[in-house]
Protein backbone atom coordinates (compact mmCIF):
# COMPACT_ATOMS: atom_id res chain seq x y z
CA UNK A 1 0.00 0.00 0.00
CA UNK A 2 0.90 3.33 -0.99
CA UNK A 3 -0.11 6.70 0.56
CA UNK A 4 -1.11 8.41 -2.61
CA UNK A 5 -3.45 11.76 -3.66
CA UNK A 6 -6.23 11.56 -6.17
CA UNK A 7 -7.69 15.09 -7.32
CA UNK A 8 -11.52 15.39 -8.41
CA UNK A 9 -11.43 17.74 -11.62
CA UNK A 10 -14.91 19.71 -12.80
CA UNK A 11 -18.17 17.34 -12.56
CA UNK A 12 -16.02 14.87 -10.48
CA UNK A 13 -15.74 16.97 -7.61
CA UNK A 14 -19.15 18.18 -7.71
CA UNK A 15 -20.25 14.31 -7.23
CA UNK A 16 -18.28 14.25 -4.46
CA UNK A 17 -19.69 17.54 -3.02
CA UNK A 18 -17.31 19.73 -3.54
CA UNK A 19 -14.24 17.68 -2.60
CA UNK A 20 -11.13 17.91 -4.68
CA UNK A 21 -8.78 16.28 -2.92
CA UNK A 22 -8.84 13.17 -1.54
CA UNK A 23 -5.91 11.59 0.23
CA UNK A 24 -5.70 7.39 1.03
CA UNK A 25 -3.69 3.98 0.77
CA UNK A 26 -3.65 1.68 -2.15
CA UNK A 27 -1.54 -0.32 -4.10
CA UNK A 28 -3.06 0.33 -7.28
CA UNK A 29 -5.21 2.59 -9.46
CA UNK A 30 -8.11 0.39 -9.11
CA UNK A 31 -7.40 -0.35 -5.13
CA UNK A 32 -7.54 3.86 -5.09
CA UNK A 33 -10.74 4.15 -7.09
CA UNK A 34 -12.26 2.06 -5.15
CA UNK A 35 -10.98 3.74 -2.08
CA UNK A 36 -12.23 6.87 -3.43
CA UNK A 37 -15.80 5.28 -3.95
CA UNK A 38 -16.19 3.75 -0.40
CA UNK A 39 -14.68 7.38 0.67
CA UNK A 40 -17.70 8.90 -1.91
CA UNK A 41 -20.36 6.59 -2.75
CA UNK A 42 -22.22 9.06 -4.59
CA UNK A 43 -19.23 8.70 -7.30
CA UNK A 44 -19.39 5.27 -7.78
CA UNK A 45 -21.91 5.00 -10.35
CA UNK A 46 -20.20 7.88 -11.95
CA UNK A 47 -17.04 6.45 -12.03
CA UNK A 48 -17.72 3.18 -13.84
CA UNK A 49 -20.83 1.46 -14.99
CA UNK A 50 -22.62 -1.74 -13.63
CA UNK A 51 -20.24 -4.32 -15.37
CA UNK A 52 -17.00 -2.17 -13.15
CA UNK A 53 -16.22 -0.65 -16.84
CA UNK A 54 -14.97 3.06 -16.44
CA UNK A 55 -17.28 5.48 -18.08
CA UNK A 56 -16.61 6.61 -21.32
CA UNK A 57 -16.45 9.69 -21.02
CA UNK A 58 -13.74 9.61 -17.71
CA UNK A 59 -10.20 9.93 -18.34
CA UNK A 60 -7.82 8.75 -15.40
CA UNK A 61 -4.22 9.80 -15.10
CA UNK A 62 -1.61 8.37 -12.77
CA UNK A 63 0.76 11.33 -12.56
CA UNK A 64 0.96 12.32 -16.29
CA UNK A 65 -0.01 9.36 -17.85
CA UNK A 66 -3.18 7.72 -18.64
CA UNK A 67 -4.63 4.92 -17.40
CA UNK A 68 -5.65 3.25 -20.02
CA UNK A 69 -2.09 3.58 -21.57
CA UNK A 70 -1.08 2.00 -18.22
CA UNK A 71 -2.02 -1.63 -16.76
CA UNK A 72 -5.39 -0.69 -16.34
CA UNK A 73 -6.66 -0.95 -13.02
CA UNK A 74 -3.77 -3.15 -12.47
CA UNK A 75 -1.31 -0.31 -12.30
CA UNK A 76 0.91 -0.24 -9.02
CA UNK A 77 1.46 2.82 -7.19
CA UNK A 78 3.79 4.41 -5.31
CA UNK A 79 4.29 7.06 -2.77
CA UNK A 80 3.09 10.62 -3.04
CA UNK A 81 1.57 9.38 -6.80
CA UNK A 82 -1.22 11.68 -8.02
CA UNK A 83 -4.64 9.91 -8.99
CA UNK A 84 -6.53 12.64 -11.59
CA UNK A 85 -9.93 12.35 -12.00
CA UNK A 86 -10.50 14.09 -15.67
CA UNK A 87 -14.00 14.76 -17.51
CA UNK A 88 -12.61 13.82 -20.33
CA UNK A 89 -12.50 16.43 -23.76
CA UNK A 90 -14.72 14.26 -25.80
CA UNK A 91 -17.96 13.87 -27.43
CA UNK A 92 -19.86 16.33 -29.39
CA UNK A 93 -21.32 14.05 -31.17
CA UNK A 94 -25.22 15.08 -30.14
CA UNK B 1 -59.48 21.62 -6.27
CA UNK B 2 -56.26 22.27 -7.72
CA UNK B 3 -54.44 25.79 -7.03
CA UNK B 4 -51.37 25.60 -9.57
CA UNK B 5 -49.53 23.90 -12.31
CA UNK B 6 -45.59 23.52 -12.93
CA UNK B 7 -44.08 22.55 -16.17
CA UNK B 8 -41.39 20.54 -16.04
CA UNK B 9 -39.19 20.82 -18.98
CA UNK B 10 -36.71 18.40 -19.96
CA UNK B 11 -33.88 20.01 -22.29
CA UNK B 12 -30.61 19.06 -24.28
CA UNK B 13 -28.78 21.01 -21.05
CA UNK B 14 -30.73 21.02 -17.92
CA UNK B 15 -34.03 21.07 -16.67
CA UNK B 16 -36.22 24.17 -16.29
CA UNK B 17 -39.64 24.01 -14.19
CA UNK B 18 -41.94 27.45 -15.03
CA UNK B 19 -44.75 27.46 -11.87
CA UNK B 20 -48.19 28.99 -12.48
CA UNK B 21 -51.22 29.47 -10.36
CA UNK B 22 -54.45 27.32 -11.45
CA UNK B 23 -55.18 31.09 -13.91
CA UNK B 24 -52.40 29.64 -15.97
CA UNK B 25 -51.72 33.45 -17.25
CA UNK B 26 -48.25 33.88 -15.67
CA UNK B 27 -45.25 32.10 -15.42
CA UNK B 28 -42.49 31.81 -13.14
CA UNK B 29 -39.46 29.96 -13.96
CA UNK B 30 -37.01 28.14 -12.25
CA UNK B 31 -33.96 26.44 -13.02
CA UNK B 32 -31.48 25.44 -14.63
CA UNK B 33 -31.18 22.40 -12.66
CA UNK B 34 -28.64 20.17 -13.89
CA UNK B 35 -27.15 22.92 -15.71
CA UNK B 36 -25.04 21.23 -19.33
CA UNK B 37 -26.91 17.68 -18.89
CA UNK B 38 -29.31 16.62 -21.47
CA UNK B 39 -32.56 16.18 -19.22
CA UNK B 40 -34.89 13.40 -21.53
CA UNK B 41 -37.79 13.64 -19.16
CA UNK B 42 -39.19 14.63 -15.83
CA UNK B 43 -42.00 13.34 -13.72
CA UNK B 44 -44.05 14.40 -11.44
CA UNK B 45 -45.76 11.78 -8.69
CA UNK B 46 -49.60 12.91 -8.51
CA UNK B 47 -50.29 10.17 -5.71
CA UNK B 48 -48.25 12.18 -3.17
CA UNK B 49 -48.00 15.94 -4.84
CA UNK B 50 -44.08 16.52 -3.79
CA UNK B 51 -42.47 14.37 -5.37
CA UNK B 52 -40.17 14.37 -9.42
CA UNK B 53 -37.73 12.70 -10.48
CA UNK B 54 -35.59 13.56 -13.47
CA UNK B 55 -33.80 11.18 -15.93
CA UNK B 56 -30.42 12.93 -16.53
CA UNK B 57 -28.66 11.55 -19.15
CA UNK B 58 -24.70 13.28 -18.65
CA UNK B 59 -21.91 12.93 -20.85
CA UNK B 60 -20.07 13.17 -17.51
CA UNK B 61 -20.15 10.29 -14.84
CA UNK B 62 -22.84 8.99 -17.04
CA UNK B 63 -26.57 8.51 -17.18
CA UNK B 64 -28.61 8.81 -13.44
CA UNK B 65 -31.85 9.06 -12.16
CA UNK B 66 -32.27 12.42 -9.86
CA UNK B 67 -35.48 12.36 -7.07
CA UNK B 68 -36.49 15.75 -5.44
CA UNK B 69 -39.24 15.09 -2.28
CA UNK B 70 -40.26 19.20 -2.83
CA UNK B 71 -41.28 19.65 -6.10
CA UNK B 72 -37.79 19.85 -7.99
CA UNK B 73 -36.00 22.45 -5.27
CA UNK B 74 -33.49 20.09 -3.76
CA UNK B 75 -32.51 16.87 -5.42
CA UNK B 76 -30.55 13.22 -4.54
CA UNK B 77 -29.46 11.09 -6.75
CA UNK B 78 -30.75 7.60 -6.98
CA UNK B 79 -28.74 4.16 -7.64
CA UNK B 80 -28.57 3.68 -11.06
CA UNK B 81 -31.11 1.14 -12.97
CA UNK B 82 -28.96 -1.34 -13.90
CA UNK B 83 -28.19 -4.71 -15.90
CA UNK B 84 -27.21 -8.30 -13.81
CA UNK B 85 -24.17 -9.42 -14.23
CA UNK B 86 -23.48 -11.40 -17.10
CA UNK B 87 -26.17 -9.30 -19.35
CA UNK B 88 -24.60 -8.01 -22.50
CA UNK B 89 -26.38 -4.55 -21.83
CA UNK B 90 -25.05 -1.36 -19.91
CA UNK B 91 -27.62 1.40 -18.70
CA UNK B 92 -27.10 3.81 -21.03
CA UNK B 93 -30.43 6.18 -20.64
CA UNK B 94 -33.43 6.76 -19.38
CA UNK B 95 -35.85 7.82 -21.80
CA UNK B 96 -39.04 8.13 -19.51
CA UNK B 97 -40.33 7.86 -15.67
CA UNK B 98 -43.70 7.23 -14.53
CA UNK B 99 -45.40 6.94 -11.48
CA UNK B 100 -46.77 3.82 -10.11
CA UNK B 101 -50.75 3.07 -10.28
CA UNK B 102 -52.43 4.74 -6.75
CA UNK B 103 -53.16 1.54 -4.94
CA UNK B 104 -48.87 1.36 -4.84
CA UNK B 105 -47.36 4.03 -3.76
CA UNK B 106 -43.96 3.67 -3.79
CA UNK B 107 -44.19 2.43 -6.81
CA UNK B 108 -42.23 4.22 -10.04
CA UNK B 109 -41.06 2.55 -13.45
CA UNK B 110 -38.38 3.69 -15.77
CA UNK B 111 -38.14 3.06 -19.04
CA UNK B 112 -34.09 2.96 -20.53
CA UNK B 113 -31.96 2.51 -23.15
CA UNK B 114 -31.39 -0.10 -24.05
CA UNK B 115 -34.68 -1.02 -24.34
CA UNK B 116 -35.69 -2.33 -20.85
CA UNK B 117 -38.11 -1.39 -18.28
CA UNK B 118 -36.95 -1.25 -14.39
CA UNK B 119 -38.79 -1.04 -11.25
CA UNK B 120 -38.87 0.68 -7.77
CA UNK B 121 -40.82 -0.04 -4.67
CA UNK B 122 -38.84 2.77 -3.12
CA UNK B 123 -40.59 5.92 -5.03
CA UNK B 124 -37.69 6.09 -7.42
CA UNK B 125 -34.23 5.45 -4.65
CA UNK B 126 -33.43 2.07 -6.26
CA UNK B 127 -34.67 0.04 -9.37
CA UNK B 128 -34.82 -3.19 -10.41
CA UNK B 129 -34.77 -4.69 -13.75
CA UNK B 130 -38.24 -6.13 -14.92
CA UNK B 131 -36.51 -9.15 -16.93
CA UNK B 132 -40.37 -10.33 -17.74
CA UNK B 133 -39.92 -7.16 -20.17
CA UNK B 134 -36.43 -7.02 -21.04
CA UNK B 135 -35.79 -11.13 -21.73
CA UNK B 136 -38.83 -10.94 -23.98
CA UNK B 137 -38.21 -14.05 -26.74
CA UNK B 138 -38.99 -11.02 -29.19
CA UNK B 139 -36.06 -8.64 -27.82
CA UNK B 140 -33.75 -9.90 -30.21
CA UNK B 141 -35.86 -7.85 -33.00
CA UNK B 142 -36.21 -4.95 -31.30
CA UNK B 143 -33.56 -2.32 -33.22
CA UNK B 144 -32.47 1.54 -33.13
CA UNK B 145 -34.11 4.32 -34.19
CA UNK B 146 -32.75 7.55 -35.00
CA UNK B 147 -32.75 8.18 -31.31
CA UNK B 148 -31.22 4.99 -30.03
CA UNK B 149 -33.58 2.07 -28.55
CA UNK B 150 -35.72 2.99 -26.02
CA UNK B 151 -38.07 2.15 -24.08
CA UNK B 152 -39.65 5.63 -24.05
CA UNK B 153 -43.55 5.25 -23.29
CA UNK B 154 -45.05 3.74 -19.78
CA UNK B 155 -48.84 3.53 -19.64
CA UNK B 156 -50.52 2.48 -16.33
CA UNK B 157 -54.58 1.58 -16.36
CA UNK B 158 -56.28 3.69 -13.82
CA UNK B 159 -58.57 0.85 -13.41
CA UNK B 160 -56.32 -2.46 -12.71
CA UNK B 161 -52.43 -1.99 -11.70
CA UNK B 162 -51.99 -5.02 -13.05
CA UNK B 163 -52.44 -3.70 -16.41
CA UNK B 164 -50.16 -1.39 -18.25
CA UNK B 165 -48.61 -0.83 -21.37
CA UNK B 166 -45.16 -0.08 -22.91
CA UNK B 167 -43.85 1.44 -25.92
CA UNK B 168 -40.01 0.43 -27.40
CA UNK B 169 -38.92 2.13 -30.54
CA UNK B 170 -38.17 0.17 -32.12
CA UNK B 171 -40.37 -2.86 -31.04
CA UNK B 172 -43.57 -1.44 -30.80
CA UNK B 173 -45.92 -1.94 -27.75
CA UNK B 174 -46.46 -4.52 -25.14
CA UNK B 175 -49.05 -5.09 -22.60
CA UNK B 176 -49.28 -6.58 -19.39
CA UNK B 177 -51.97 -7.74 -17.32
CA UNK B 178 -50.18 -9.80 -14.43
CA UNK B 179 -48.34 -6.54 -12.94
CA UNK B 180 -45.09 -7.76 -15.19
CA UNK B 181 -44.69 -11.14 -14.91
CA UNK B 182 -45.71 -11.49 -19.01
CA UNK B 183 -45.83 -9.32 -21.51
CA UNK B 184 -47.41 -9.56 -25.00
CA UNK B 185 -46.90 -8.28 -28.36
CA UNK B 186 -49.62 -5.50 -28.30
CA UNK B 187 -49.44 -3.69 -32.19
CA UNK B 188 -52.09 -5.40 -33.30
CA UNK B 189 -53.47 -2.94 -36.00
CA UNK B 190 -50.63 -0.43 -36.28
CA UNK B 191 -49.01 -0.47 -39.52
CA UNK B 192 -45.16 -0.40 -40.51
CA UNK B 193 -43.39 1.83 -42.94
CA UNK B 194 -42.26 -0.31 -44.33
CA UNK B 195 -44.79 -3.03 -45.41
CA UNK B 196 -43.29 -6.53 -44.15
CA UNK B 197 -44.60 -9.98 -45.93
CA UNK B 198 -46.65 -12.37 -43.50
CA UNK B 199 -46.26 -9.45 -40.72
CA UNK B 200 -45.43 -10.86 -37.61
CA UNK B 201 -46.15 -7.28 -35.78
CA UNK B 202 -42.71 -6.88 -34.59
CA UNK B 203 -40.55 -3.86 -34.63
CA UNK B 204 -43.37 -1.15 -34.65
CA UNK B 205 -42.10 2.35 -34.37
CA UNK B 206 -44.07 3.95 -31.61
CA UNK B 207 -43.24 7.32 -31.05
CA UNK B 208 -45.13 8.06 -28.12
CA UNK B 209 -47.94 6.07 -26.01
CA UNK B 210 -50.39 7.55 -23.04
CA UNK B 211 -52.92 6.08 -21.08
CA UNK B 212 -56.05 7.74 -19.84
CA UNK B 213 -55.45 8.72 -16.43
CA UNK B 214 -59.14 7.63 -14.93
CA UNK B 215 -60.95 6.08 -17.99
CA UNK B 216 -59.96 2.46 -17.66
CA UNK B 217 -58.53 0.32 -20.55
CA UNK B 218 -57.99 3.62 -23.02
CA UNK B 219 -54.70 3.61 -24.96
CA UNK B 220 -53.75 6.23 -27.22
CA UNK B 221 -50.37 6.70 -29.54
CA UNK B 222 -48.55 8.25 -32.22
CA UNK B 223 -46.35 5.88 -34.32
CA UNK B 224 -44.00 6.60 -37.14
CA UNK B 225 -46.51 5.21 -39.85
CA UNK B 226 -50.45 6.75 -38.11
CA UNK B 227 -52.26 7.86 -35.30
CA UNK B 228 -54.10 5.22 -33.28
CA UNK B 229 -56.46 4.30 -30.52
CA UNK B 230 -57.64 1.48 -28.96
CA UNK B 231 -60.45 1.89 -26.67
CA UNK B 232 -61.19 -0.99 -24.12
CA UNK B 233 -61.20 -4.38 -24.38
CA UNK B 234 -59.46 -4.02 -28.01
CA UNK B 235 -57.19 -6.33 -29.00
CA UNK B 236 -56.50 -4.06 -32.00
CA UNK B 237 -55.69 -0.70 -32.41
CA UNK B 238 -57.86 1.64 -34.50
CA UNK B 239 -55.72 4.14 -36.86
CA UNK B 240 -56.94 7.41 -36.71
CA UNK B 241 -54.82 9.52 -39.36
CA UNK B 242 -57.21 10.72 -41.52
CA UNK B 243 -58.04 14.17 -41.46
CA UNK B 244 -54.52 14.74 -39.98
CA UNK B 245 -51.57 16.63 -42.68
CA UNK B 246 -48.87 13.69 -42.26
CA UNK B 247 -49.37 10.38 -40.47
CA UNK B 248 -45.66 11.21 -39.20
CA UNK B 249 -44.99 12.97 -35.52
CA UNK B 250 -43.60 11.94 -32.07
CA UNK B 251 -45.83 13.52 -29.36
CA UNK B 252 -49.21 12.67 -28.31
CA UNK B 253 -51.26 13.28 -25.43
CA UNK B 254 -54.98 12.76 -24.11
CA UNK B 255 -57.19 15.19 -22.37
CA UNK B 256 -57.49 14.54 -18.31
CA UNK B 257 -60.96 14.06 -17.72
CA UNK B 258 -62.52 13.18 -21.83
CA UNK B 259 -61.10 9.89 -23.29
CA UNK B 260 -61.93 10.56 -27.11
CA UNK B 261 -60.09 14.15 -26.61
CA UNK B 262 -56.44 13.98 -27.37
CA UNK B 263 -53.36 15.66 -29.29
CA UNK B 264 -50.80 15.05 -31.90
CA UNK B 265 -48.43 17.61 -33.51
CA UNK B 266 -47.63 15.90 -36.60
CA UNK B 267 -44.51 16.41 -38.61
CA UNK B 268 -42.99 15.93 -41.77
CA UNK B 269 -41.08 13.34 -43.12
CA UNK B 270 -37.81 12.87 -42.60
CA UNK B 271 -37.31 16.25 -41.97
CA UNK B 272 -39.14 16.34 -38.67
CA UNK B 273 -40.55 19.70 -39.29
CA UNK B 274 -44.43 20.78 -39.07
CA UNK B 275 -45.84 20.74 -42.35
CA UNK B 276 -47.01 23.81 -44.59
CA UNK B 277 -48.34 26.39 -43.63
CA UNK B 278 -46.96 26.47 -40.14
CA UNK B 279 -47.17 24.67 -36.70
CA UNK B 280 -50.07 23.41 -35.48
CA UNK B 281 -51.72 21.75 -32.81
CA UNK B 282 -54.41 19.07 -34.34
CA UNK B 283 -56.92 17.82 -31.42
CA UNK B 284 -59.55 15.40 -31.99
CA UNK B 285 -62.94 15.00 -29.84
CA UNK B 286 -64.49 11.87 -31.00
CA UNK B 287 -61.18 9.18 -30.61
CA UNK B 288 -59.60 10.25 -33.96
CA UNK B 289 -62.87 10.36 -36.54
CA UNK B 290 -62.36 13.80 -37.32
CA UNK B 291 -59.16 16.65 -36.47
CA UNK B 292 -59.40 19.97 -35.78
CA UNK B 293 -56.35 22.35 -36.64
CA UNK B 294 -55.74 24.73 -33.66
CA UNK B 295 -53.18 27.91 -34.23
CA UNK B 296 -54.99 30.74 -32.28
CA UNK B 297 -51.76 32.58 -31.13
CA UNK B 298 -49.18 30.15 -32.19
CA UNK B 299 -46.62 31.60 -34.84
CA UNK B 300 -46.09 31.56 -38.27
CA UNK B 301 -43.33 28.91 -38.26
CA UNK B 302 -42.25 25.46 -38.34
CA UNK B 303 -41.45 23.78 -35.28
CA UNK B 304 -40.20 20.56 -34.21
CA UNK B 305 -41.72 18.92 -31.17
CA UNK B 306 -40.13 15.48 -30.11
CA UNK B 307 -42.16 12.35 -28.28
CA UNK B 308 -42.30 13.72 -24.93
CA UNK B 309 -43.12 17.31 -25.93
CA UNK B 310 -46.97 18.20 -25.64
CA UNK B 311 -48.55 17.25 -22.71
CA UNK B 312 -51.82 18.59 -20.52
CA UNK B 313 -52.55 19.34 -16.64
CA UNK B 314 -55.68 17.97 -14.66
CA UNK B 315 -57.25 21.27 -14.40
CA UNK B 316 -60.66 21.66 -15.66
CA UNK B 317 -60.29 23.51 -18.38
CA UNK B 318 -57.99 21.62 -19.16
CA UNK B 319 -54.06 23.32 -20.16
CA UNK B 320 -52.05 22.00 -22.76
CA UNK B 321 -48.25 22.76 -23.84
CA UNK B 322 -46.04 21.60 -26.07
CA UNK B 323 -41.86 22.30 -26.03
CA UNK B 324 -40.12 22.83 -29.22
CA UNK B 325 -36.30 21.51 -30.26
CA UNK B 326 -35.66 25.35 -31.10
CA UNK B 327 -36.37 26.52 -27.38
CA UNK B 328 -39.81 27.69 -26.93
CA UNK B 329 -42.51 26.41 -24.85
CA UNK B 330 -46.25 27.19 -25.68
CA UNK B 331 -49.14 27.00 -23.68
CA UNK B 332 -53.10 26.80 -23.69
CA UNK B 333 -54.97 27.29 -20.55
CA UNK B 334 -58.06 26.81 -22.43
CA UNK B 335 -57.88 23.25 -23.87
CA UNK B 336 -55.89 24.20 -27.10
CA UNK B 337 -58.14 26.87 -28.37
CA UNK B 338 -55.73 29.40 -27.78
CA UNK B 339 -51.97 29.65 -26.70
CA UNK B 340 -49.23 31.45 -25.83
CA UNK B 341 -45.78 31.61 -25.17
CA UNK B 342 -43.90 30.18 -21.77
CA UNK B 343 -40.50 30.66 -22.71
CA UNK B 344 -38.19 31.28 -25.81
CA UNK B 345 -34.08 30.59 -25.97
CA UNK B 346 -34.59 27.51 -23.97
CA UNK B 347 -32.06 24.64 -25.16
CA UNK B 348 -33.42 22.20 -27.43
CA UNK B 349 -36.66 21.11 -25.50
CA UNK B 350 -36.61 17.27 -25.26
CA UNK B 351 -39.58 16.79 -22.81
CA UNK B 352 -42.55 18.57 -21.22
CA UNK B 353 -44.52 17.09 -18.82
CA UNK B 354 -46.93 18.78 -15.79
CA UNK B 355 -48.04 19.04 -11.74
CA UNK B 356 -51.02 19.71 -11.17
CA UNK B 357 -51.65 20.34 -7.56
Amino acid sequence: MAPVTIRLHGAFSDFANGARRVDLDAATAGEALEALAVAHPSLRERLRDEHGVLRVHLSVFVNADDLASLDGDGTVLHDKDVVHIIPAVSGGGQ
Amino acid sequence: MAKSVAILVGTKKGLWVFRSGAARQRWRAEGPYFAGQAVYHAAFDPRDGETVWAGVNATWGGPRIEVSHDLGRTWTIAANPAFPAGDDRTFARTWHIEAGHASQPGVVWAGTEPASLFRSGDRGHTWEPVRSLNDHPEHAFWSPGGGGLGLHSIAIDPADARSMTIGISSGGVYDTTDGGKTWTNGNAGTRSPIPVPDDPYVLRCVHHLVAHPTVPGVRFQQGHAGVYFRPAGAAKWTERSKGLPTDYGFSAAIHPHDADTAYVIPLEFPVRQSPAPSVGVYRTRDAGKTWKRLTKGLPKGDLEVMREGLATDRLDPAGVYFGSSNGEVWASRDEGHTWAQVSAYLPYVLSVSTATG
